[in-house]
C-alpha cells in the first residue's frame, strides 16, 4: 500500500531532489495562496462557525501545498553500483597514408582486416579512429591530413580516467605528424628517452603496426622550393627534393605548360633521397606555373606525389629604361630628370656628346671624359633587360658600324617579343634618321618614307583625338573634361617630324592641327601594339616645354610627369596595370582547399568600375572548365570562390568583353601534397620504441606476426546503476489536494456556504 | 649698365663653325636649341653676350649640342625666362634686393628644371657679389646653403676632364653651387668666367687672363662647355658605366 501511495518509491532510501525550476514553484506557490485568499474570502461569512471556518481554511492550505509541491518536481533517486570486465580500446590510424600500397596489400585494408579479427574475439570493444582528432567508431575513409598519435593516447587517457581498461590497441604505420614521434626520436638520439615521453594510459598497450617498409615501392617529388615570386629577367633556382629507393636513377623533369623545359637525371643516396636545382629566368612579368615531375612506374605507391606544380609569381623589381640620345637637348635633359627621380625606373642613358664632324675642333682626346658608345652590346646581349628602349633624336648611321642590319633586327624582334620602343621627334629622328625601310619602321606606329622636307618648323599645339581623350596614356586629368582642357592650354611645339601617316593598327593620340598625310591628319603622337610588345612616335622635340612652361604658369610640372608615367606604364604593359586582373588568393593551393579569385576592372583612366558584368572560366588540368560570372563593386572588384578538385596547374580567364586589353589571366598550382603524402615509409621503430616505453605493459606486433594482444583479464570497470521516481504523479499528493480540497468544500456547503 | 656687343668677327667665324656640322644639324625649331639668356639685374647685372656667344659656337664645333649663338637679356620677374633653361648673371658687386616675385619665379625656375649660373666678374673671393649671391641662394633654398662642389662632381667631366675651374683669374680651386637630390641647379663660380670668354668688337680677347695666360683661357673654355653639358646631362657621368669605363681608360682613379 506505502509502496503504492509513494508510487514505487523506497522509504529512506535515496536522494530527494527537486527538479522544476524554483522561479516556476515560487509563481506556482504564489498563484495557490492567492486562491486560497480569494476562496476563504468569498465564503467566510456565509460559515457560521468559527472552528468550521479554520477547519476549512486548514483544508484548504493543505490540499494547495500538496499541489505546490507537486509542480516541484519531486523525484526520489538512488544510485548504486556493479563492477564488470574491463574494456578493450581500439585506435585506428585513419590517416592518408594508411591508403598508401606496400606491394600486394594496402594499409587501411590490413588494419581493417584486424579490426574484424579483434570485433570477433574481444568484448567489450570500443573502437575509435584517429589522424588529427580522434572520433568514435572506426575509419570510413582514410583521408585524414594528419597523425596525432600522441593526442589519441591522451584522450583515451582522459576518457577513462579512474577505469581499468582489459587493453589499448593502436593500429597504425607509426608516422606520427604530432610532435610525440619528433620527441621521442630526439630524446632517443640524445639517450634521455624515458617513460615519461607518453601518456599513462589505464591499461597495456599494443602497437599493431600496418604497412611493410620492405615492400613499399615509391619514387617522388618531395617538395619543390621556389620562394613564391621571382623578379623579371634574374635567374630563378626550382629547388626539388626527390625521393624513392636508394641507389636508383630517376629522370627528374621541369615542365612549364606542358612543354619540357629542362630534364636531368639523380641518383637517390642512401637514404633514398637526392636534390636537384633547376635555373630558370623569366623573360615575363606574371604567374606561371613550372611542375617537377618523376616518372611513374609500375607499382607506384603513391602515384599522385610524383609531379609537384608550384606557382612563381614574376615581377618587375624597377622598370629598366634605355635612353639613347643624339644630342644633349632640353627635351632629353627633362626626360631624364624626370626618369631619373623616379624611383620605379632603373635608367641607363647614353647621350652622343661628339660626332665626327666635332673632331676638328682641335682639343686631345685625353682631355674629354668620353667613353666608346658600347652599341653592340647595347643592342645585342643586353637589350632583352630592357623593359623600355628610347630612342631620342638618334641617327644609328653613324655609329653601327659593325652589323647594323642586324642590331636594328634585334631592335624590332625584341619589341615583337614583348619589349617597348619609343622614338621621340628632333633632326635625327624618324626619316631624318633613315629609319625607313629597317626593321624598325617595321614597329613603329607611324609611316616612314617620306621624300623632300622631312619636317615643318611651323610652331603649333598638338590636338588630342578621339582615341586619345580615351587612352590611359594621353588622360593627364580626373576627367575627361579636365584632360582636354589641360592638353588645350599647354604650349605650343617648335615644329614636327613629318610621316606619312599612321601604321596598319595604330592609333594617334595627338595629330597635327593643319597638317594632313593621305590617311588624314599627321599623327603627333601615336602608339601601336606589335606581337607582344608596344611602341610610341612622339614626333617633336620639344616635350620638356609641358614641364617648364607649367610651371611657368605656377602650375608644377604634373602634366609632363603624368605624360611619361602613363606612357611608361602603358608601354610596359605591367600585367597588374591591365584594365581587367585577375589574381587568387594564393598560388599554390592544397587539393580541397577554398580559394578565391579576384577580379579587378578598371576604366581607361585606371578608375575602378562599379557594376562590370565579368565572365570566364577555370580550366582544370583535364580541360574541364567551370564557368565564372560576376559583377564587380563600388571598388571595381568582384571575388569567385572556388574549391578545386583536381591537382595541377589551373588556368583562369576572365573578361567584361572580346578585347585584349578588356581581358585577364593568371594561374594558380594545386597539389595534393599534404604532409600525409610526403613520407610514407612505415616508421617500425617509433612503434617499438613506444612499445618499450611502456615497459612490460606495452607490446609491438610486427606486420603478418600473429595477433598477440597484450591484455589484462583483471581489469574490471565500475558500471553505475541510477534509479529515479518521480512522486510529482505519486497518489499520495493526489489524495491529499483532492480528499482534503473535498473536504473543506463538503464544510463549506454544510455550513451555509456556497 | 655695362654691356659688350657681339662683333662682326665674331659672326663670321660662328657662320664658319656652324657649317662644320652639316645642313641636317638643326633641332626641329630655333626655340628647341640651346641657348643661353643673361640675367637682367638694373644696376647691378653685367653683359657679356659676346662671351656666351663664343661659349655655345665652341658647343657646336665641340660637342653635339645643338645651340642657337643668340643671348637674351631677361628679367627675373619675366615669365619668358622659363623659355630659356640656362640662364647666367654676371655681377661684381652687390646684388640689389630681388622683388618678390623675381625670388618666386626663381625658385620655380630652378625647381623645376632650369639652370642658373652666378659669375663673379670682381676676381676676389668673398667679395660682395659673392655674399649678395650667397645670400640670395639662401632667400631661394634656405634649408640647401651654397657649398663647395666637391672634387668628383659630374661638372668637372661633364665633357672635358677638368683640373681647376678657371677663368679670367684663378683665385678659388672650387666652383660652389646648391645641390638638390642628384643635381646641382645653380653653380657659382668666383673666377670670372665670362671674363676670359669675352671678347671685344674687333674680335680680340677683352681681356687679360692671370697668371696663366692663354693656356688658362683655354681651361676657361672647357670649364664653360662643361657648364652648358652638365645643365643638359646632369650626373649622366657619374653613372655607373661612365665611371667604369672612364676608371678603365685611367681617366679617373
Amino acid at each position: 500500500m506505502i509502496d503504492w501511495l509513494l508510487a514505487g518509491a523506497r522509504w529512506g532510501e535515496g536522494d530527494l531532489v527537486w527538479t522544476t525550476d524554483p522561479l516556476l514553484v515560487g509563481g506556482a506557490a504564489l498563484v495557490a495562496l492567492v486562491a486560497w485568499a480569494v476562496a476563504l474570502l468569498g465564503g467566510w461569512r456565509a460559515v457560521r462557525s468559527p472552528p468550521l471556518r479554520l477547519l476549512e481554511s486548514a483544508l484548504w492550505a493543505v490540499a494547495l501545498g500538496a499541489l505546490v509541491v507537486g509542480i516541484a518536481g519531486p523525484e526520489i533517486v538512488e544510485e548504486d553500483g556493479r563492477e564488470e570486465l574491463g574494456k578493450l580500446v581500439v585506435l585506428v590510424d585513419g590517416s592518408g597514408s594508411m591508403g598508401v600500397s606496400d606491394g600486394a596489400s594496402v594499409r587501411s585494408t590490413a588494419a581493417m582486416e584486424v579490426l574484424e579479427t579483434l570485433r570477433g574475439a574481444q568484448d567489450p570493444m570500443d573502437v575509435y579512429t584517429f589522424d588529427e582528432t580522434v572520433r568514435a567508431g572506426a575509419p570510413e575513409r582514410f583521408e585524414g591530413r594528419g597523425t596525432d598519435l600522441g593526442a589519441a593516447l591522451d584522450v583515451i587517457a582522459d576518457r577513462h580516467l579512474g577505469q581499468e581498461l582489459r587493453g589499448v590497441v593502436v593500429l597504425s604505420d607509426g608516422l606520427d605528424r604530432g610532435p610525440l614521434r619528433r620527441e621521442v626520436a630526439a630524446a632517443a638520439e640524445q639517450g634521455t628517452l624515458s617513460a615519461s615521453a607518453v601518456p599513462v594510459l589505464p591499461g597495456p598497450v599494443t602497437f599493431i603496426q600496418t604497412g611493410e617498409a620492405e615492400a613499399l615501392f615509391d619514387v617522388s617529388v618531395e617538395h619543390v622550393t621556389s620562394g613564391g615570386f621571382a623578379f623579371l629577367r634574374t635567374a630563378v633556382a626550382l629547388q626539388a627534393e626527390v625521393r624513392g629507393p636508394p641507389g636508383r636513377a630517376v629522370p627528374v623533369t621541369l615542365s612549364r605548360d606542358g612543354r619540357t623545359v629542362r630534364e636531368e637525371t639523380v641518383t637517390l643516396d642512401a637514404d633514398g633521397r637526392a636534390d636537384v636545382e633547376f635555373t630558370v629566368i623569366p623573360r615575363q612579368v606574371g604567374r606561371f606555373a613550372w611542375e617537377v615531375s618523376v616518372p611513374v612506374e609500375v607499382g607506384d605507391a603513391v602515384p599522385g606525389n610524383n609531379v609537384y606544380p608550384v606557382v612563381v609569381r614574376v615581377v618587375r623589381e624597377r622598370t629598366r629604361v634605355l635612353q639613347v640620345s643624339g644630342s644633349p637637348s632640353y627635351d632629353q635633359k627633362f626626360l631624364r630628370l624626370f626618369l631619373k627621380e623616379d624611383p620605379s625606373v632603373d635608367l641607363v642613358s647614353f647621350f652622343i656628346l661628339r660626332t665626327r664632324e666635332d673632331f676638328r675642333s682641335g682639343w686631345q682626346q685625353n682631355e674629354m671624359s668620353l667613353i666608346e658608345f658600347p652599341y653592340q652590346r647595347l643592342f645585342t646581349e643586353d637589350l632583352s633587360t630592357f623593359d623600355l628602349v628610347i630612342l631620342q633624336n638618334f641617327n644609328y648611321r653613324p655609329y653601327f658600324s659593325y652589323g647594323r642590319d642586324d642590331l636594328l633586327l634585334n631592335i624590332a624582334d625584341y619589341v615583337r617579343a614583348g619589349g617597348a620602343l619609343v622614338m621621340t621627334g628632333g633632326d635625327r629622328s624618324f626619316d631624318l634618321g633613315e629609319y625607313a625601310r629597317t626593321p624598325i619602321s617595321e614597329v613603329l606606329p607611324v609611316e616612314l618614307g617620306v621624300t623632300g622636307v622631312k619636317t615643318d618648323e611651323s610652331p603649333f599645339r598638338p590636338k588630342l583625338t578621339a582615341s586619345g581623350a580615351v587612352h590611359p596614356l594621353t588622360r593627364l586629368g580626373a576627367t575627361a573634361d579636365e584632360t582636354e582642357s589641360i592638353w588645350q592650354r599647354l604650349p605650343a611645339m617648335d615644329g614636327t617630324n613629318l610621316s606619312l601617316g599612321l601604321t596598319p593598327g595604330s592609333a594617334a593620340l595627338l595629330e597635327h592641327p593643319g597638317l594632313v598625310t593621305d590617311s588624314g591628319p599627321l599623327p603627333i603622337l601615336a602608339v601601336r601594339e606589335v606581337a607582344e610588345g608596344r611602341t610610341m612616335a612622339l614626333a617633336v622635340d620639344a616635350s620638356w616645354r609641358w614641364s617648364f612652361s607649367e610651371a611657368a604658369e605656377g602650375r608644377g610640372n604634373q602634366a609632363y610627369l603624368r605624360f611619361w608615367k602613363n606612357a611608361l606604364r602603358w608601354l610596359v604593359a605591367d600585367p597588374d596595370y591591365r584594365r581587367v586582373v585577375v589574381f587568387p588568393s594564393r598560388e599554390n593551393v592544397l587539393l580541397g582547399d577554398e580559394m578565391r579569385l579576384t577580379v579587378r576592372v578598371r576604366d581607361a583612366g585606371y578608375g575602378p568600375v562599379e557594376g562590370a558584368e565579368v565572365v570566364g572560366s577555370i580550366e582544370s588540368p583535364d580541360g574541364v572548365r567551370t564557368p565564372i560570372a560576376l559583377t564587380t563593386d563600388a571598388a571595381g572588384e568582384g571575388i569567385f570562390a572556388y574549391r578545386p578538385e583536381m591537382r595541377g596547374a589551373h588556368r583562369v580567364s576572365v573578361g567584361t568583353g572580346n578585347r585584349a586589353a578588356d581581358r585577364g589571366s593568371t594561374v594558380f598550382a594545386v597539389s595534393n601534397r599534404d604532409p600525409e603524402l610526403a613520407d610514407i615509409q612505415p616508421d617500425t621503430t617509433f612503434l617499438r620504441q613506444l612499445a618499450a616505453l611502456y615497459g612490460e605493459r606495452g607490446r609491438f606486433v610486427a606486420p603478418g606476426a600473429e595477433l598477440d594482444l597484450l591484455v589484462d583479464e583483471s581489469a574490471r570497470r565500475s558500471v553505475p546503476d541510477r534509479r529515479v521516481v518521480s512522486l510529482a504523479g505519486a497518489p499520495f499528493l493526489a489524495l491529499l489536494f483532492g480528499g482534503l480540497g473535498g473536504l473543506a468544500w463538503v464544510i463549506r456547503r454544510r455550513n451555509g456556504g456556497v | 649698365m655695362p654691356h659688350e656687343a657681339w662683333s662682326r668677327r665674331a659672326v663670321l667665324g660662328a657662320m664658319a663653325a656652324s657649317s662644320l656640322v652639316g645642313p641636317d644639324a638643326w633641332a626641329l625649331g630655333a626655340a628647341s636649341q640651346v641657348d643661353i639668356a643673361e640675367l637682367a639685374i638694373p644696376g647691378a647685372s653685367i653683359h657679356r653676350a659676346a662671351a656666351w656667344q663664343r661659349l655655345l659656337f665652341e658647343l657646336i664645333q665641340t660637342t653635339s649640342v645643338e645651340a642657337n649663338p643668340e643671348t637674351v637679356q631677361i628679367a627675373p620677374e619675366d615669365p619668358n625666362l622659363f623659355a630659356h633653361p640656362f640662364t647666367v648673371l654676371i655681377g661684381r658687386d652687390a646684388l640689389p634686393p630681388m622683388s618678390d616675385d623675381g625670388v618666386e619665379q626663381l625658385r620655380r625656375y630652378v625647381s623645376y628644371g632650369g639652370f642658373l649660373f652666378f659669375d663673379d666678374a670682381s676676381g676676389s673671393r668673398d667679395g660682395p657679389f659673392a655674399q649678395s649671391v650667397r645670400a640670395l641662394c639662401r632667400q631661394l633654398f634656405p634649408t640647401r646653403p651654397m657649398t663647395p662642389l666637391p672634387g668628383d662632381h659630374s661638372l668637372y667631366r661633364a665633357f672635358f676632364l677638368l683640373e681647376r675651374p678657371v677663368g679670367r683669374v684663378a683665385v678659388s680651386e672650387v666652383l660652389e653651387g646648391v645641390t638638390r637630390g642628384p643635381v646641382t641647379p645653380i653653380v657659382y663660380c668666383p673666377n670670372d668666367l665670362s671674363g676670359a670668354l669675352h671678347r671685344g668688337e674687333d674680335g680680340r680677347d677683352r681681356f687679360p687672363v692671370v697668371p696663366n695666360g692663354e693656356l688658362q683661357r683655354r681651361e676657361a673654355v672647357k670649364l664653360g662647355v662643361n657648364l652648358v653639358m652638365y645643365s643638359l646631362t646632369s650626373n649622366y657621368k657619374h653613372d655607373q658605366a661612365h665611371v667604369l669605363e672612364l676608371m678603365r681608360d685611367g681617366k679617373l682613379e
